[in-house]
C-alpha cells in the first residue's frame, strides 16, 4: 500500500518538541519504551520468543534441524535467518518475498548472532563434511510500531538462548540446550535535526534522517553495525551513540535476559 | 435469541420482530430487525439502530474535514480525507483565483487543510470545496485521529461536549466529521486538550462521560497549578 | 513417534487420547483488538492451533485495475509461520495456502455488504503461528471477529470447525494425531442461522457418517458462535448505565 504523506503539522509538532528536549510520548531521548519478553509460547519450534517493544510486536521462532554443511566449512552448523514483514503487522507491508527491508533486517539480525559468536557452530557438527544442525532464526513480524531491528534482535537471542537441540527426534541422542556463548543485543537510534532518539517509533522513523544499529556483545564489545536511511552522520555522532548503545544494551541484557 | 435487553450488538443479533422498525446500521431477515455491525443499540424514534464502535469514514456532502494534501495532478490537489476514498479539490473550489503553476505555492505536498465534501457521486468519487471563509489552510495547532465513529460523542448533546472543551481549555478546537481534529492554543492547553479527546474516544460508550471529563480537567488544571 | 503398521487406540473407555468425549471441541481462547496498527484484529487459540488475524479496510485498492466500480473486494490471506509446524515450512505461499485463502475468503464473503463500499477492498491477513490440524478453521473464526471489530457491516458472524472420522467413528474437532490417522475429515464454515458458507470434505464416509459429522460440526460451530459473541459483547460490557445510551448516540451539527 502507498505511504499516506505526513502531515506537516505533525512534523512540525515533533520538530518543536525535540528542540525542547521532549518527544511525543513523553519519553527521554535514550528512553526505551517498555519491553516485554515471553519465551516457549510455541510449542512446535525449538525455541521461540514473543518480544514487545511498546505496540510494536515480534515473534520469533528458532528451528533446528540437520542437514549438510557448507562444503567450504564442513565441520561447522549452519545458521540461516529469515525476516517476514506480513501484511497484518503493517498497512505499508504487502504480500510477497521479502523486499529489501525484510532482507536488510533479518541480515542484521543474522549479524549479530553470527559475529559475536553467540552459537558456536563447530559444535553443532554432527559428522563432519555430511551432518550438521542447521538453526533456522525465523522472525515474524506481528505489529509495526517502530524500531523492529531491536525488538526482532532481542526476541532472536531469547528464542536461541531458551532453544533445546532436538536430537532424540533424529536419533541422534538426548534432547540438549542449545550451547548460547554469547549475548548481542541490538540498540538503534535516528538523527532527527541534532539530536539522537533512541527506539524510535513509526512517526519518528519517518521524519528521521538516519539511522544507526549497533550491536553489542556482553563484554561490552561492538560486533555489529547498520546505517540505514539516506542521510548523514557524523564520527561524533557515531561515539555518542555506541557509548549509550552499550549502556542500553547492558541494561537490556541485564533485565530482560539475566546475563 | 432476542438480544434487546443489552446495548452491545454484534452483526446478526435480532434486534425487533417489526419489521418497520428497522433503521440505520440494521436489515430485515425472516422478518426480523437484525443489526448489521458491531455496535450500541437504540431506540430512536420508532427505529432501531445501530451506531458502529469502529469503522471507516465515509465521506457525505456537506460535510466539513480535515484532509493531507497527498500530489497534486493537473488542476486538482489529491487531499487524504482518512477514509478509503482520496478526495479531489479542484483549483476553481479556492476561495481566491490562483493560476495552475501557482498551486504548490498555495498548498503543498503535506499542507494540512480544514475542506468541505462538495459531492460525492455513486463510485465515491469525492469533490471537495475549500471556499467558505470557516474553510483553509492549517499553518499552527496540532491534529489528533480518532475513529470517525467516535465524533458525535466528541461533540456531545447540543454541542455539550465540545463547548466545555474550548470553554475548560482555552483552546479552538475544531472535529473533522472524518476523525481528525485540530486543536490551537498555548502547549501546555493543547496537549491536555488532546490527551482529553483521546479519553473520550476510549470511553465514548460509556454515559455519564461529561461529567466525569469535566472533573478529569479540574483536577488535571488544579495539579498544573 | 507412532509408526503407521502400529494399530492405535483412539478411544479409551470411550475418551478420546486428550481426554475428550467424541462431541466436544478443544478449549478455545479468544481475544479481540491485539494489534494496535490493524483497523481489527482477533488473536485465536483452538487446541494447539495458535492463529491471528487482522482485518484492513476497507481502504483503496492497489493495483487500481483490480478496483469493483459497484461494491468492495475482499482479499484473504492465511499464511504459516515457518516456526509452526514440526518440520520447517519454506516461508511464503505454497498451493495449500492458496487454496486455503481462497476458500476461507469464500466463507466470508456471503455475509460481508460489499456493496457499501465501492472501489475499495477488505483485507483480511490470517498468520498461523502454531498448527495442530484445524488452522483454516480457527482462522475464519478469527477473521470473523477481526472483521467486526474493524466495525465492517455483516449480515452475521461465521464461525467454523470440523468433524473427522477416527477409528470408525466420527469425531468433533480432530487434532492432529487423529488427523494423520484418520480416515476422513469435514471442515465447515456457517452462519448462526445455520447456513453454510464453506464445506470441504477428504477421505471416505458413508452417507449416513456424513450426515452425522456434518451435524457434529454444525453444533460445534454454534458453540463456537457464543465464544466469538461473547468476546466482542465483553468488550464493552463495563457500562456504568446499562439502561440508557441516549448520550452515546447524540448527534449534532458542528
Amino acid at each position: 500500500m502507498s505511504d499516506v504523506v505526513m502531515a506537516e503539522i505533525r512534523k512540525d509538532y515533533l520538530y518543536h518538541l525535540m528542540l525542547k528536549g521532549e518527544r511525543a510520548d513523553g519519553r527521554a531521548f535514550d528512553e526505551y519504551r517498555e519491553i516485554s519478553l515471553e519465551t516457549g509460547l510455541i510449542r512446535k519450534a525449538d525455541g521461540s520468543a514473543l518480544v514487545r517493544l511498546g505496540k510494536t510486536t515480534v515473534m520469533v521462532g528458532v528451528k533446528i534441524q540437520p542437514g549438510e554443511p557448507f562444503s567450504d566449512t564442513p565441520n561447522k552448523g549452519v545458521i540461516i535467518t529469515n525476516a517476514e514483514l506480513v501484511p497484518l503487522a503493517s498497512p505499508n507491508f504487502e504480500p510477497g518475498p521479502p523486499n529489501e527491508v525484510g532482507i536488510e533486517l533479518a541480515r542484521v539480525v543474522d549479524r549479530g548472532v553470527r559475529e559475536s559468536g553467540a552459537i558456536d557452530l563447530e559444535s553443532l557438527c554432527i559428522t563432519p563434511g555430511e551432518k550438521v544442525w542447521i538453526v533456522f532464526i525465523d522472525v515474524h513480524i506481528l505489529d509495526d510500531c517502530g524500531n523492529l531491528m531491536d525488538a526482532s534482535s532481542l526476541g532472536a537471542i531469547a528464542a536461541l538462548m531458551t532453544a533445546t537441540v532436538p536430537a532424540a527426534q533424529y536419533a541422534l541422542g538426548e534432547d540438549y540446550p542449545l550451547p548460547v556463548k554469547d549475548v548481542p543485543v541490538a540498540t538503534t537510534a535516528v538523527e532527527f535535526g541534532d539530536s539522537v532518539i533512541f527506539d524510535p517509533d513509526t512517526d519518528e522513523e519517518s521524519v528521521a534522517d538516519t539511522k544507526l544499529t549497533v550491536i553489542t556483545t556482553a563484554d561490552g564489545s561492538i560486533c555489529g553495525m547498520q546505517k540505514s536511511r539516506p542521510g548523514f552522520i557524523s564520527q561524533d555522532q557515531i561515539y555518542r551513540i555506541v557509548d549509550i548503545a552499550c549502556e542500553r544494551a547492558k541494561e537490556i541484557r541485564e533485565k530482560f535476559l539475566e546475563v | 435469541m432476542d438480544r434487546m435487553d443489552r446495548n452491545v450488538v454484534v452483526p446478526g443479533d435480532i434486534l425487533s420482530d417489526d419489521p418497520n422498525r428497522s433503521g440505520e446500521g440494521t436489515y430485515v431477515k425472516d422478518g426480523c430487525v437484525r443489526s448489521l455491525l458491531y455496535g450500541m443499540a437504540s431506540s430512536y424514534k420508532d427505529k432501531m439502530r445501530v451506531i458502529p464502535l469502529a469503522g471507516k469514514y465515509v465521506p457525505s456532502p456537506g460535510d466539513t474535514v480535515i484532509g493531507i494534501v497527498q500530489d497534486i495532478v493537473f488542476s486538482n490537489w489529491i487531499i487524504n480525507i482518512n477514509s478509503p476514498y482520496e478526495g479531489l479539490l479542484h483549483i476553481s473550489e479556492l476561495p481566491r483565483k490562483i493560476e495552475m503553476n501557482e498551486m504548490s505555492k498555495y498548498l503543498r505536498i503535506g499542507s494540512s487543510v480544514m475542506i468541505r465534501v462538495k459531492d460525492v457521486d455513486s463510485t465515491m468519487k469525492v469533490e471537495l470545496t475549500m471556499n467558505d471563509r470557516r474553510l483553509g489552510i492549517l499553518t499552527r495547532g496540532r491534529v489528533a485521529e480518532i475513529n470517525p465513529t467516535r465524533v458525535p460523542r466528541l461533540i456531545g448533546k447540543g454541542g455539550s461536549m465540545i463547548n466545555m472543551l474550548k470553554k475548560e481549555l482555552n483552546c479552538n478546537i475544531f472535529v473533522g466529521q472524518n476523525g481528525r481534529i485540530w486543536v490551537d492554543g498555548n502547549d501546555d492547553d493543547m496537549d491536555l486538550a488532546l490527551k482529553t479527546v483521546l479519553i473520550i474516544e476510549k470511553e465514548a460508550h460509556t454515559t455519564g462521560l461529561t461529567d466525569r471529563i469535566l472533573e478529569f480537567l479540574r483536577v488535571e488544571k488544579e495539579a498544573r497549578s | 513417534m507412532i509408526g503407521m503398521d502400529e494399530k492405535l487406540s483412539f478411544f479409551k473407555d470411550g475418551l478420546r487420547l486428550d481426554g475428550r468425549l467424541p462431541d466436544e471441541l478443544r478449549p478455545i481462547k479468544v481475544e479481540v483488538g491485539v494489534l494496535a496498527r490493524a483497523d481489527g484484529s482477533c488473536y485465536m487459540e483452538m487446541g494447539d492451533n495458535k492463529v491471528i488475524a487482522a482485518v484492513y479496510g476497507p481502504r483503496e485498492v492497489h493495483p487500481r485495475h483490480l478496483q469493483e466500480v459497484t461494491r468492495a473486494i475482499v482479499r484473504y490471506r492465511y499464511n504459516m509461520a515457518s516456526f509452526s509446524v514440526e518440520e520447517r515450512k519454506r516461508p511464503g505461499p505454497d498451493r495449500r495456502s492458496y487454496e486455503v485463502s481462497k476458500v476461507s475468503r469464500e466463507a466470508l464473503e456471503p455475509v460481508i455488504l460489499t456493496s457499501y463500499f465501492p472501489r475499495s477492498v477488505v483485507d483480511v491477513f490470517v498468520e498461523v503461528l502454531q498448527a495442530d490440524a484445524g488452522t483454516r478453521t480457527a482462522g475464519i473464526n478469527a477473521a470473523s471477529v477481526a472483521l467486526a471489530d474493524a466495525g465492517i457491516p455483516m449480515r452475521s458472524l461465521i464461525s467454523s470447525c470440523a468433524a473427522g472420522k477416527v477409528d470408525g467413528e466420527i469425531v468433533l474437532d480432530p487434532m492432529k494425531l487423529e488427523d494423520n490417522f484418520g480416515e476422513a475429515d469435514v471442515p465447515i464454515a456457517m452462519t448462526p442461522g445455520g447456513e453454510i458458507t464453506l464445506l470441504q470434505m477428504d477421505g471416505r464416509l458413508s452417507k449416513e457418517e456424513l450426515q452425522r459429522a456434518l451435524e457434529l460440526a454444525k453444533a460445534g460451530c454454534q458453540q463456537i458462535y457464543e465464544i466469538q459473541r461473547k468476546v466482542l459483547v465483553d468488550r464493552y460490557s463495563h457500562m456504568d448505565d446499562a439502561g440508557s445510551c441516549d448520550e452515546a448516540v447524540a448527534e449534532e451539527e458542528i
